[in-house]
């Protein structure tokens, strides 16, 4: 333990080596900060006095920021921040992208910074630099579609963030208060601004779309990196600010169910992860609604293992992406035979998320699900339950089967390059290490991961290994795997097609964009008709005036001096009768 | 040109040599056999053993195959015939955004 650094923030080093990479253009200076800055990182988080710690105050402009506040909750969500931007670095190594490199860091610093803001001023300056630097992961694509997708992505969170900022100013009149911490309630105008704030960063259904928008059309490296900070940053500061909150459970059982739907028939398999990211969002989402301690450690061990599973299989796409050149499922088939690391880690990270006993999903999910049905709410324990199925669906059997084994579409391409391979590697053994049970008297690896809860004393009470856990699992997960196969033989499974579906984003990209471009043009109209009258008019006048007083206008006839002296007289005659009738 | 089975291809990765049967014929035809006998047998648990559930209605025999079976195909038909149907559009749909 070094006392010198337990004030210095974990996000300091990452931020700093992104702001160095940006100015370094060699290529192995820069790979070897993006390795260096997440181990740094990771010193601090260890190098921190157990229990809660507050530190990194700075006194700037009358206000105290603080930025580093180390707590139950902000450790779990620390960690796991530096483990995805350690393993994000090492699967980008191959990728000669300076401004990818950068951004990915500042990015990875940023949610952490985030993270351990301990006031609602410090966490705006993270929100929005978390906005400002994860869009280059978007525009790194170079591509029309992605450079539009960018700055719609841009757009939304900048308004986030003005929310955020908005909400704070009004909380902090109200109640004398900076501080970001569950005196934050969606009863006051201050409080909803934030909780919409946050709401928009954590994909709330009709705010989601920026997400299955903006996700699929980033570059390899950047989508991997996208999926482990925005939405898990938003999940984190709902469970900071508004744990309990009612609207909550309905926002996330919501949450679990659409994006299947959607997800079924997506042809895009990295817009299928984006639409399984926004199920998986619900069910945290849906934990920290229910508020209870073993809730909240639901939803932060979900978020912990999700981070993981969820790059993972974004890293098997992102590979095949790199290799093939597409990921539209009715392109892909029977790589297997040529990516065989590839499958199995996808493979691996698809049973995590499916929850499959043995693997990560299944110790995190259970906890949610238990404090769901602890607490009476029944209707969304089922909306849950029908939400794993559907995960098994588009995550667990539809990424894996149409990327690497349905239909051989004679791809021969090599395997991932090394370094994504190891990246993939280390999330796989994650996974299976996470998800581990106690075993002849050696405790799990899911020890490891409810030790890091917020309340570890109530996750280790948590009877997760029972038999009738798992044989409840086992009989719905191979119960949906059957019924995939029998829908398959039976020809009732959509092709997969050359297709998209519109979302709630047709309402913004097509009918509001269609509204305001109409109202651009009606505008244009009647303010060239209103030039064109007032033109009209002023010829009209210009052309009268001209008539009167031009050197062949009316006025400058020539008059008769006696016609002019009979006028003057009239004049001067009727002058007179009025002063002297005038009483 | 590779070949169908893969086992003359000289692409294949040397690590797939070994599970190119996962592509067989047979595999396919009889995978659906393969589950229908485990969710079964999984179900049948149930008739020998009683679960305990925070949900009384999950205590019901078969109740998660049941649910698991019932879930999934509601998923693919709603996504199918609703999402698709309804929301489906060519691939180009969004080509020209914002060009126009």
């Amino acid at each position: 333990m070094i006392e010198a650094f337990y004030d210095v923030s974990p996000a300091w080093p990452v931020i700093i080596g992104g702001l160095i990479a940006a100015a370094v253009p060699n290529h192995y200076v820069r790979k070897g900060l993006a390795l260096i800055a997440p181990v740094l990182a990771g010193l601090l988080w260890f190098n921190v006095p157990s229990g809660e710690h507050t530190g990194g105050i700075i006194e700037l402009g009358g206000f105290t920021l603080e930025t580093f506040r180390y707590d139950g909750l902000s450790r779990i969500w620390g960690l796991i921040f530096i483990i995805a931007a350690f393993i994000n670095a090492l699967y980008g190594l191959h990728s000669k992208d300076r401004v990818g490199d950068a951004s990915g860091l500042i990015y990875a610093g940023a949610g952490l910074g985030a993270v351990f803001s301990g006031d609602l001023l410090s966490l705006f300056f993270f929100w929005e630099l978390t906005a400002i630097s994860s869009v280059f992961l978007i525009w790194g694509s170079k591509t029309n579609e992605s450079y539009k997708a960018g700055l719609r992505y841009l757009a939304i969170h900048v308004l986030s963030g003005v929310m955020l900022l908005a909400g704070a100013v009004i909380h902090a009149a109200d109640t004398g208060s900076w501080a970001f911490d569950s005196s934050l309630s969606v009863e006051t105008l201050g409080g909803m601004l934030i909780f919409l704030a946050f709401g928009i960063k954590c994909a709330f259904p009709f705010m989601h779309n920026w997400l299955q928008d903006a996700y699929p059309k980033a570059t390899v490296t950047g989508a991997v990196v996208l999926s482990a900070f925005t939405t898990k940053l938003a999940v984190y500061a709902l469970a900071r600010g508004y744990a309990g909150t009612d609207m909550l459970i309905w926002i996330g059982a919501i949450m679990t169910a659409f994006p299947v739907f959607f997800a079924v028939v997506e042809n895009d398999l990295r817009k299928v992860l984006s639409y399984s990211l926004n199920n998986q969002l619900g069910f945290m989402v849906v934990g920290i609604g229910v508020g209870t301690e073993l809730a909240i450690n639901g939803a932060a061990a979900h978020a912990f293992v999700h981070i993981i599973y969820k790059a993972l299989l974004f890293m098997s796409m992102g590979a095949v992406l790199y290799r093939v050149g597409t990921v539209k499922a009715s392109e892909l088939g029977g790589l297997f035979k040529t990516m065989p690391a590839t499958a199995l880690f996808c493979i691996i990270g698809a049973a995590s998320i499916s929850a499959f006993p043995l693997f990560s999903g299944f110790v995190a999910k259970a906890m949610t699900l238990a404090a769901v049905a602890h607490e009476h709410h029944y209707v969304v324990w089922f909306i849950l339950l029908f939400a794993s199925a559907g995960v098994l669906e588009h995550s667990g059997i539809k990424i894996p089967y149409f990327a690497f084994f349905a239909h051989d579409k004679g791809h021969r391409v090599r395997e991932a390059p090394v370094n994504m391979l190891m990246a993939m590697g280390i999330a796989a053994l994650m996974c299976v290490y996470l998800g581990w049970p106690d075993m002849f008297g050696i405790p799990g690896g899911y020890r490891a991961l409810y030790n890091l809860t917020p309340f570890p004393e109530v996750a280790n009470e948590y009877p997760m290994w029972t038999f009738d856990h798992v044989v409840g699992q086992m009989q719905l997960l191979l119960a949906a795997l059957f019924a995939f196969a029998f829908l398959v033989r039976m020809k009732w499974y959509p092709d997969e097609k050359r297709s998209i579906n519109v979302d709630f984003d047709w309402v913004y990209r097509r009918a509001l964009d269609g509204a305001a471009r109409w109202g651009f043009a009606m505008f244009g109209r009647l303010w060239a008709s209103i030039g064109n009258v007032v033109a009209a008019g002023r010829n009209r006048m210009g052309g009268r005036l001209f008539q009167a007083f031009s050197p062949m206008g009316a006025l400058s006839r020539d008059i008769p001096s006696g016609l002019l002296a009979i006028w003057t007289s009239a004049l001067l005659a009727i002058v007179l009768l009025i002063a002297y009738l005038a009483p | 040109m590779s070949d169908q089975s893969g086992k003359h291809d000289e692409h294949i990765h040397p690590l797939a040599r070994p599970f190119l049967w996962l592509d067989a014929n047979w595999l396919k035809s009889s995978m659906l056999w393969v589950l229908l006998v485990l969710a079964v047998g999984a179900a049948a648990i149930d008739f020998v053993h009683h679960r305990h559930e925070y949900v009384h209605l999950a205590e019901m025999t078969g109740f998660y195959a049941l649910f698991g079976f019932g879930s999934f195909v509601l998923a693919v038909m709603v996504g199918w015939f609703v999402i698709r149907g309804f929301l489906g559009r060519d691939e180009d749909y969004w080509d020209g955004e914002g060009d126009q």
